[in-house]
């Protein structure tokens, strides 16, 4: 018996002996050594037999595999690997063969074998061969190994051995193919729809079993997946790297991971980290697509990924937006818009909508701070573009809260943007194709509007930071006097306003003054509104003031003080006006430190806090007030009021040239033009609630009328700016205005007459631009309050359809007819 | 040499909770777990069987029929030869959601597939909610087998992967049999969708 044995055992060749003699009779022994190493040198000796060698182990190794004698098994797989290892470089075959066994070993349902085979494969991953084999498929590894990263085998040990297994082995065959265009394709979607929700699958369980403050193991397969994933996905290229991203986006879909969206947050930064930085646009781009493709969800699930958005943008940084800046913008605009439109009664779904809402606005911002500072401007002309402008009109009558809203968002998000622009020099931060729509918006009839136009013109204009000093908002405001004795206590940070400031603040400086103006205007003002008014005209002195505007602001000051005395604003109104007019005049009185200007205004701020509180912001601008806390009478006795001859006076003996400050209302020609017309208004309508009043067409015209006049004594006010002081016509005030309205022809013919003769010398004399400048400028504002007044027609006659139509035409030739 | 001569992948689906992990573990280790819980992601399982002589190799891969893993189960249809849709004839829900799956098979898997219909849990006769004749229509329309099985009685579903190994031997074999391109690698090619299984058949290797 022994014998036959024997001979059949020389009858074997050569290499299956070898390979037999390193099996021990007791697989407990496991590999015998001496005999591995002879075969290791009969291999690397003779690499031709190395097939042969390697089609025998595989037999046997296949064997023990169905016997499951798993001893063998590992004695089989730890020759094979010493054998891989020495000899790699001889034997493609050879490596076929490895592989069907690792395959063979893996099909085993036994754990231990399973990570014996996925350990075998990784020390086959970290070989280089150097020659490819184009036909070897990983198909069956990739499909095996996710599954593993799934194991749900027990007891948990040997749950998480599978696990991370499966995640080496993953690792493997990417490190194996991802370098070689010859290889099989492993960012062909079959593969990665495989790996990437296996690897995020297994993050997932670690996110969730054990908080991050617990310290991870170096085996965890949540830290092994995070290594993997970042390890692909820094190999990933343009080409491929939607392949990656799909899966992900569609896996945080399934799994419903984007409320809350901590994973998903978690999974964009490590893809983020990892993602090579030319890339890193792609994956912002990738989630944009998705949000469109969630267009439809719930909010809160658009609110998630849009938050995403913000986060990886952040990290991006430079490299979020790629090449198709407006794109980017566009889309989150839309999303905000169709949010806006959506009308719903769900308490809960209008929350929603609102973080959405927010969640948008927040990553414009995020957005916007990556562009340069020219870029950011454009940006915001462009969310201007976008604000639907047909609110004066509308808003009143139609009762419709949507675009007002939508205007508020777009607003909001221009804040946003402009929070994140620093502004250097004012010509670049307005430009005129900014400014002006800027402007426009201030008017807007919701007072929310105009209070975010307020704060975006609060961070623009500031640059020193002033705003918030300026603001009494603030929580302590015991400590902050509106009124300070000394301009010092506020503590605020003043700097000389370059040449160019000044000439843009020359050039611009009425459009502000008016805007401001009219704004002090509005009825529907709150304290909120009043409080940026004066923080605006704040920042405008502080930061482009100086001599050559200074009279310009105190005329503005002084029209404004007039406003609450000759209009018929409600008392909180009025009172609010006197307190900005005395605060204001507090500020810039010691900002240029003209003494007796200072006196006069310290003068009446102590006469008024004896007399009439009411009158100062300590009192107009608490919120606490009630109605019966005002007094019932608007009149104010003129020892309380600013006296503008005493301010002239102190101007003239510092040796600023007054001469205009003497007609009050060239103080700003558009407030003036705007007071003539709200004379001629009061007159017309002899109640003062106008705004309730009956107004046929016949006042309609005669407000026209009163329009075109005031813009001639408006150009004619012009003419002092020209460089003809003094030669002013007449003194125009309230009173002097509503004479010529009333006054017979004669008068006013002479007057017309100089006035023509005046445009026409300036016309004449002055350079092109200056004149084109001007008139723009006025012929905005004149639209503006144009299209005001037909509004309030139109509002008035709101069953009149036809009106709409009217006010549209007047609105677009008006300017047109007078500029040309 | 290899063990076997052709290898099959064979994928089940169908929504939760319908049985499919309990089919799969009666065919391969012939027990019915009681209290099987959910699987996650994916399973693999393996099984070889006889037909006419051949050793046939099934490779199943058993998936998850809870949605969130849709995924990643889908990742797996393409390559499949066969597919095994189940659904629980105790459980109408289960029944309606089957276009769903179609579609499923429609977008995911190869276009000419193999598919069984399979009504699980005919056991349970006293609670059953979809008619034989149902689901047989149902099949019918959408040209798929159909087969009623129990796993807890082992009924029918044996016969279920053995006719699937028939039927894939009977393809693969009319495929080999027909000249095609790669057959002089002595690769069997699946006829369906380019997967390519397989077992090795070269003369070769028959050393």
């Amino acid at each position: 018996m022994t014998g036959c044995c024997g001979c059949c055992t020389a009858l074997k060749p050569r290499y299956k002996r070898l390979v037999d003699s390193i099996f021990p009779d007791n697989p407990e022994d496991g590999l015998v050594k001496d005999n591995m190493q002879k075969l290791v040198y009969y291999g690397t000796s003779k690499p031709e037999k190395l097939d042969r060698i390697g089609q025998y182990l595989e037999q046997r190794l296949s064997r023990d595999v169905t016997r499951s004698r798993t001893g063998y098994v590992s004695i089989s797989m730890e020759a094979l690997d010493q054998l891989l290892l020495a000899c790699h470089a001889h034997s493609n075959l050879f490596v076929e063969s490895f592989l069907k066994m690792v395959h063979k070993t893996l099909e085993s349902p036994e754990p231990q074998l399973q990570i014996l085979a996925s350990q075998s494969f990784v020390k086959f991953a970290n070989i280089e061969e150097d020659t490819p084999s184009y036909h070897r498929s990983y198909d069956f590894f990739v499909s095996k190994f996710s599954s593993m990263c799934h194991s749900s085998a027990e007891p948990e040990t040997t749950r998480i051995r599978i696990r991370v297994a499966g995640l080496h082995g993953l690792q493997g065959i990417v490190k194996k193919t991802v370098s070689d265009d010859l290889q099989v394709n492993i960012w062909d979607p079959v593969h990665m729809n495989k790996i990437i929700p296996s690897l995020l699958y297994s993050l997932q369980g670690c996110n969730m079993d054990n908080d991050p403050e617990s310290p991870k193991e170096d085996e965890s397969p949540g830290v092994v997946a995070e290594m993997v994933l970042r390890d692909l996905v820094c190999r990933a290229t343009f080409g491929n790297i939607t392949s990656v991203l799909k899966p992900v986006l569609q896996h945080l879909d399934y799994h419903k991971l984007w409320v809350p969206n901590k994973f998903a947050v978690k999974i964009f930064r490590i893809l983020m980290y990892s993602v090579q930085d030319q890339y890193g646009h792609m994956v912002v781009h990738h989630l944009m697509s998705h949000l469109d493709a969630h267009n439809k969800d719930e909010p809160r699930v658009k609110a998630g990924i849009v938050d995403v958005v913000s986060e990886t943008v952040v990290i991006a940084a430079g490299g979020s937006v790629g090449p198709s800046v407006l794109e980017v913008f566009n889309t989150l605009l839309r999303h905000l818009k169709s949010s806006v439109s959506v009308q719903t009664s769900d308490r809960q779904r209008v929350l929603d909508e609102k973080n959405f809402q927010e969640a948008v606005i927040n990553t414009i911002g995020e957005f916007a701070n990556n562009l340069p500072d020219y870029q950011k401007i454009e940006i915001m002309m462009f969310v201007m573009g976008k604000v639907p402008l047909l609110d004066l009109e509308e808003d009143v009558s139609s009762g419709d809260r949507k675009d007002t809203l939508l205007q508020t968002m777009l607003l909001k998000t221009m804040l946003k943007v402009a929070t994140k622009y620093r502004t250097v020099l004012m010509i670049n931060a307005f430009p005129p194709a900014f400014l002006d729509p800027l402007l426009r918006m201030s008017l807007a009839y919701d007072a929310g509007i105009r209070l975010i136009v307020q704060e975006i013109l609060h961070t623009l204009l500031d640059r020193h930071d002033n705003s918030g000093k300026l603001k009494f908002v603030s929580e302590n405001s015991d400590t902050i006097t509106w009124i300070p004795k000394d301009i010092q206590a506020l503590n605020l940070t003043v700097e000389k306003a370059s040449q160019q400031d000044i000439f843009f603040i020359k050039k611009n400086g009425p459009q502000f003054y008016s805007c401001i103006y009219e704004n002090m205007l509005q009825e529907n003002n709150k304290v909120d509104n009043f409080e940026a008014l004066y923080c605006t005209l704040a920042l405008l002195s502080i930061e482009l003031g100086g001599e050559d505007i200074l009279v310009d602001l105190v005329r503005l000051a002084m029209g404004i003080q007039n406003i609450s005395v000759s209009s018929d604003l409600p008392v909180t109104h009025t009172c609010a006006i006197h307190a900005i007019v005395a605060a204001y005049l507090n500020l810039i009185g010691q900002l240029s430190a003209i003494p007796n200007m200072c006196t006069h205004v310290s003068e009446i701020i102590d006469a008024r806090k004896n007399k009439a509180p009411h009158l100062l912001p300590d009192f107009a601008f608490n919120r606490s007030n009630t109605e019966q806390s005002y007094p019932t009478s608007t009149n104010v006795k003129d020892e309380l009021l600013f006296d503008q001859a005493v301010i002239n006076e102190a101007l003239t003996s510092r040796g600023y040239d007054t001469s205009t400050l003497g007609t009050p209302f060239t103080i700003s020609r558009l407030s003036q033009s705007r007071l003539g017309r709200m004379d001629s208004w009061f007159a017309e309508t002899s109640s003062g609630s106008w705004l309730q009043d009956e107004v046929d067409m016949a006042h309609s015209t005669s407000d026209i009328h009163s329009i075109t006049l005031s813009i001639d004594s408006s150009s004619s006010s012009q003419t002092p700016l020209m460089g003809q002081r003094g030669q002013a016509p007449e003194d125009i005030t309230f009173e002097s205005l509503k004479k010529i309205i009333t006054e017979d022809d004669v008068e006013r013919k002479r007057s017309q007459e100089m006035k023509q003769k005046a445009i026409l010398e300036k016309f004449q004399t002055a350079p092109f631009e200056q004149i084109v400048a001007k008139i723009d400028a006025e012929s905005m504002v004149f639209q503006n309050k144009l299209s005001e007044i037909l509004t309030t027609i139109s509002d008035e006659n709101k069953d009149n359809a036809p009106q709409h139509q009217t006010t549209a035409v007047f609105d677009m030739q008006f300017p047109d007819l007078y500029v040309y | 040499m290899e063990d076997y001569k052709y290898l099959f992948k064979v994928v089940l689906i169908g929504n939760a909770g319908v049985g499919k992990t309990c089919l799969v573990r009666r065919f391969t280790q012939g027990l019915f777990p009681p209290g099987q819980g959910a699987t996650i992601g994916v399973d693999f399982m393996i099984k070889t069987v006889e037909v006419d002589g051949d050793k046939v190799k099934l490779q199943i891969w058993d998936t998850a029929g809870q949605e969130r893993f849709r995924c990643i189960t889908q990742s797996y249809y393409r390559s499949a030869n066969a597919l095994i849709l189940v659904y629980d004839i105790t459980c109408q829900p289960t029944f309606d959601c089957l276009p769903n799956w179609i579609k499923e098979i429609d977008t995911y898997a190869s276009s000419k597939v193999l598919t069984y219909l399979v009504g699980n849990k005919s056991d349970r006769l006293l609670h059953r909610e979809i008619p034989a004749e149902i689901g047989e229509h149902f099949a019918k329309q959408h040209s798929m087998r159909y087969l009623e099985t129990s796993a807890k009685e082992a009924e029918n579903v044996d016969r279920l992967f053995t006719e699937i190994a028939v039927e894939l031997t009977k393809q693969a074999k009319e495929n080999f049999l027909r000249p095609r391109q790669d057959s002089t690698s002595g690769k069997v090619g699946m006829p369906n969708g380019g997967s390519s299984p397989v077992g090795g058949l070269s003369c070769c290797k028959l050393n």
